[in-house]
């Protein structure tokens, strides 16, 4: 149930993108419901926070105003929830739905099925990332070449989770037991990982807890590019992210595995 | 591959003249009971080939272990000279697989379904919209392929499944009963088109527990029963060594069952019930009298030639119908 040599040594780029072009297809055709999640409603948030409570708060720091301090930590939470939401939610409907069994007729593997599918969470994760930097931008709240690097964090939590999200849609019995993949997993993430107010802020002793959650590093790095300050401690964030993602991905396989071929 | 397997694979082929598929002793079980327990086949090139049996026979097991969705336990199986244990991949180059439930993408269209499935086997984008085309005019499909999935009829989806399965242009193409659920006109079509791949040198392996498809379609077909093979033979072979010329078929009207019931039964007369439609076997051959009956009020006596479902009998002591 681990590794064959055969699928770790000779994934096909085809299969892989082969999932994608699916992926890519099937939300291509539904685009005028989806971009409400992928744009309007992160929009709204920022809207929200940006010009309400940012009238509130005087000064963050290290950023001019509230709304230039919590834009990339609004960017990294919805490029979050996309992959999360896709490989949580929608890999369990295509679990359920027989699409993934339809697609371990042809000659790939489980390895290329999964690598396929975190790649379209990392698109995902891009698209809503482009989407509402721009309107950040349109408001003055993001500025500079620097603020483009941005990407390389979403691009990143995407993978992570991504891959994430796998952990639980490979176990579910049902679709309700993913509500806990939002009430426990990603709504406390989004609001304890530094991106609403700096995790300074938080008790002494919650501090380090805040750290080491799986966002905290990507909204770190994404802030440093925001905010054009970038040191070593984001090298670290970067390192622990693709630390995280590399453990997890052995147990996404198993479990996937454990669920499809039977 | 080394060198050594593959001298070994040419050797095995010259040796017993290609079987295209070979199963000996496969085995697969879960939580500890075995689904299917050391079956052994073979299926040549070119032939249609089938598993006969109730719900629950292990057929569905051996379908997937076929193309590797499932693990073999224990035992051998080589597809075309081809490991289906180390190299299941090879082995989907090959072969076209319909699941049980069609497996169909209800998020796209017809086109898509079967376009993105070949761009997924690793056609170019050109071949695979040539390939779509292609099944879709021999599938009937072509007016259909803006339609969305759900849009389309149980017959539909069926063939929408075999033509995806042949967007590989495969050798072999294995399907978990293909006509279950369906009406008998959608049936008859889905028949059709497999005869026609037979024809055009698709080896066909499928898996069924309608009598008249495997009646209809496979030169050889296996008994399949509780994980075992029981017997393997072509369709009137199988009849001749198992089922009665002829049996009588005896409607019963509500009223008059039990007498009937208790006519048969004095005079030792083997029979079974299916609703209210008695089967009289006999021994085989035998053929009891029992024109008597036709005294009886709401008593309608038939003959009919003996089928697949007496072999099934014959062999199990059960209906086929019963699962």
């Amino acid at each position: 149930m681990t590794f064959s040599s055969n699928e770790v040594f000779k994934i096909r780029l085809r299969s892989i993108t082969g999932i994608w072009l699916r992926h890519a297809v099937a939300f291509i055709r539904y685009w005028k419901f989806v971009i409400t999640w992928v744009l309007v409603e992160p929009v709204i948030v920022l809207v929200a926070v940006g010009f309400g409570i940012g009238k509130l708060v005087n000064s963050v720091e290290g950023a001019d105003s509230y709304a230039e301090f919590v834009t990339p930590g609004l960017i990294m939470g919805s490029a979050m929830f996309h992959a999360l939401f896709e490989t949580s939610w929608n890999a369990y409907n295509r679990i359920e739905n027989d699409v993934y069994e339809t697609a371990l007729t042809a000659p790939i593997t489980v390895v290329e099925v999964t690598l396929g599918d975190v790649l379209w969470a990392v698109t995902r994760s891009i698209m809503t990332t482009i989407g509402v930097a721009s309107v950040a931008v349109a408001f003055g709240w993001l500025d500079g070449w620097l603020a483009f690097g941005i990407l390389i964090p979403s691009a990143m939590v995407g993978v992570l989770f991504g891959t994430m999200g796998f952990l639980f849609s490979a176990i579910a019995p049902h679709t309700t037991f993913l509500t806990i993949v939002f009430t426990l997993i990603a709504t406390p993430l989004y609001f304890f990982s530094g991106s609403f107010f700096p995790l300074s802020t938080l008790p002494d002793w919650v501090e380090p807890i805040a750290w080491l959650m799986p966002l905290t590093p990507g909204v770190h790095i994404a802030r440093g590019f925001a905010l054009g300050h970038l040191d070593i401690t984001h090298l670290w964030a970067a390192v622990y992210m693709i630390g995280l993602t590399i453990v997890m991905w052995p147990l996404v396989i198993y479990l996937l595995k454990r669920r499809l071929v039977k | 591959m080394s060198e050594q397997s593959e001298s070994d694979r040419h050797q095995h082929k010259n040796a017993l003249a290609v079987s295209l598929i070979e199963a000996n002793n496969l085995y697969r079980s879960y939580r500890n009971i075995a689904a299917v327990d050391g079956i052994s086949f073979r299926v040549e090139t070119g032939e249609t080939y089938g598993l006969l049996g109730p719900n629950g026979a292990g057929k569905t097991t051996t379908m997937r272990m076929l193309s590797g969705l499932t693990p073999v336990d224990s035992g051998t199986l080589r597809v075309a000279g081809i490991d289906v244990v180390q190299d299941s991949r090879s082995v989907r180059e090959i072969m076209g697989v319909v699941t049980q439930h069609d497996g169909l993408d209800a998020g796209l269209t017809v086109y898509q379904n079967l376009f993105l499935y070949g761009f997924l086997i690793g056609l170019s984008k050109s071949s695979a919209q040539k390939r779509t085309h292609e099944v879709l005019e021999f599938f009937n499909l072509r007016d259909r392929s803006k339609a969305n999935v759900y849009e389309l009829s149980g017959g539909m989806k069926r063939r929408l499944a075999i033509a995806r399965s042949m967007m590989s242009s495969p050798t072999v193409i294995v399907l978990d009963e293909p006509s279950t659920g369906l009406d008998p006109q959608s049936r008859n079509r889905v028949w059709e088109e497999l005869a026609i791949l037979k024809e055009s040198g698709v080896t066909v392996v499928l898996s069924t527990h309608y009598m008249e498809e495997a009646a209809t379609l496979c030169d050889r077909l296996s008994i399949m029963d509780r994980g075992k093979i029981l017997d393997e033979g072509t369709p009137d072979q199988m009849i001749l060594r198992y089922a009665p010329k002829e049996v009588a078929q005896i409607r019963v009207a509500p009223g008059s069952l039990r007498r009937v019931r208790d006519y048969l039964n004095k005079h030792e007369i083997p029979f079974r019930e299916v609703g209210a439609l008695l089967s009289v076997t006999g021994d085989r051959g035998a053929n009891p009298d029992i024109s008597e009956l036709n005294g009886i009020t709401g008593v309608k006596a038939s003959y009919r030639a003996g089928n697949l479902e007496d072999v099934f009998l014959t062999l199990t002591g059960r209906e086929l119908r019963d699962g």
